[in-house]
């Protein structure tokens, strides 16, 4: 499923770094929502996946996008789609990593799901649970352009990737005897929907797509040192200045 | 929990029982059959309903005992406590165990409430992204955790209660208000959520009115919400014409 997978020693340096910058936001204040946008993008750098995305249970029996690799409209509706079918609501339902080699050998399993990632371009899928102890907590969703599986190594990655954005949402706030995870799954989902709603606003507001938006707001988090989901929400309380970003 | 996110069957009477209180316009009725259906349902022994009024500011529509009462206004006049903050914060507060959990985040509270009897409170906002439109507190005398099962019902009918609460303050509704409006809300796609900034952007209005505005535009035209969010984020319809 690799599109251009890096190699050997460069390979390897990136690796480091990505896990290097996962542990460094992990003990500092960070925004669990910017985490695992950055998670994403290491996914398509290391693993040469084609896009990748996190989708978070919702608590209610389903699944919701949290963080993707690219903000692309049919993209996101994409890996919304799996909110009723598709390989990551069966990785979270099972708890197993579903690999679709070939996803045009699957519109018989995911009948409203394969067809429209097969017209999107894509050709493979992997899926890889997110868990704690024995509770999937959602999953780690990785499209490529290619048939193909990915290799033994890199499926090690995907899932290090998948455990440590598990660990991120945890650690988000203490976790009070690790039993419910309600807070932090709920506030992750809720951060997602007001980032959505900044966005439409920015992209209104500034005639850009809603694409540019969301970069817009992610360098002004980054620059100013504040939280993505932070700034989505003053923007909509109007405590942030449009102009300002 | 049930299989696809649909709901069940005695969620689906809850839709009914609280769209008939909305044809009535009744606020406190629609809060009463909710908190109702939260202690019918759950292992709790008292519940409670507050809606924002304006920016801050809240009314409660609904509290089952003089238990939950109390607990309300205890928060309210010392501006602390777990309801207060998931109120505040919009994210849901769970205390397990009141009486070894409290303490540390909320002093003065947790002395306020010592003699009460309650061992756990639980407190879910009624929100849909920055549109905040209030919060569901409850209380159990044992402490303890609620189940992943549980979890899912209460998160079930917060859905419901936010979509209801706000249908009512919305207003200008009669009649049109059906069991899609009331369930459209709790299955949203992006699309609506960037249609809801787009309104904010073009009339600087709060997120609630702008999610009111394209409901009321869904409902006046015939449409589902969903559609009318693609057309505007799409560029097919301008933000202009959604303009009541």
């Amino acid at each position: 499923m690799n599109d251009s997978p890096l190699e050997g020693a460069v390979r390897e340096q990136r690796l480091v770094s990505a896990f290097v910058e996962m542990a460094d936001t992990l003990v500092d204040d960070y925004d669990i929502v910017d985490v695992l946008y950055r998670l994403a993008d290491h996914c398509v750098t290391l693993l040469g996946a084609a896009a990748a995305g996190l989708l978070l249970a919702d608590q209610r029996g389903s699944i919701q996008v949290v963080a993707t690799s690219s903000e692309r409209a049919r993209l996101l509706e994409l890996f919304q789609l799996q909110a009723d079918e598709g390989p990551c609501l069966d990785a979270y339902r099972t708890g197993e990593v579903i690999e679709v080699v070939d996803l045009s050998a699957a519109k018989w399993r995911w009948p409203v799901f394969a067809p429209e990632a097969l017209a999107e371009g894509f050709r493979s899928i992997q899926a890889v649970p997110m868990r704690l102890r024995g509770q999937i907590i959602g999953a780690l969703n990785l499209f490529g352009r290619e048939t193909g599986p990915l290799s033994g190594q890199d499926l090690e990655v995907a899932r290090a990737l998948a455990d440590t954005a598990t660990i991120g949402i945890l650690q988000e706030r203490a976790i009070r005897r690790g039993e419910v995870l309600t807070e932090q799954m709920q506030g992750a989902l809720t951060s997602r929907v007001i980032i959505e709603q900044a966005k439409g606003l920015l992209s209104q507001a500034a005639t850009i797509s809603t694409e540019e938006a969301f970069e817009k707001l992610r360098n002004y988090s980054r620059n100013n040192n504040v939280k993505l989901s932070h700034v989505a929400e003053q923007l909509m309380r109007g405590e942030v200045r449009i102009d300002a970003l | 929990m049930s299989e696809s996110g649909e709901l069940s069957l005695p969620l689906r009477d809850l839709v009914s029982s609280v769209l008939a209180a909305l044809r009535e316009g009744d606020a406190r009725e629609v809060a009463a059959r909710v908190g109702r259906a939260c202690l019918a349902r759950l292992p709790i022994d008292g519940v409670s309903l507050s809606v924002m009024v304006d920016t801050g500011h809240r009314q409660t529509l609904y509290a089952s005992d003089a238990v939950m009462e109390y607990v309300e206004a205890v928060q309210f006049s010392l501006g602390e406590g777990p309801c207060f903050e998931a109120f505040q914060t919009g994210v849901p507060v769970l205390v397990p165990d009141l009486a070894s959990d409290a303490g540390q985040a909320w002093p003065m509270f947790a002395t306020q409430v010592a003699t009460a009897d309650i061992g756990a409170i639980f407190a879910f906002p009624l929100r849909q992204g920055a549109a905040r439109f209030g919060a569901m507190d409850m209380y159990r005398r044992d402490p303890g955790w609620l189940s992943d099962a549980e979890v899912a019902t209460v998160l079930q009918i917060t859905d419901i209660a936010t979509s209801a609460l706000f249908a009512a303050s919305a207003g200008g509704e009669d009649g049109e208000i059906s069991e899609d409006s009331i369930m459209e809300l709790t299955r949203t796609r992006a699309v609506v959520h960037q249609a809801t900034g787009m309104i904010v952007a073009e009339f600087a209005i709060p997120a609630e009115q702008a999610l009111a505005r394209l409901r009321g535009y869904a409902f006046a035209t015939g449409r589902l919400l969903d559609d009318v969010a693609a057309d505007l984020v799409a560029h097919r319809l301008q933000p202009g014409v959604i303009d009541t």
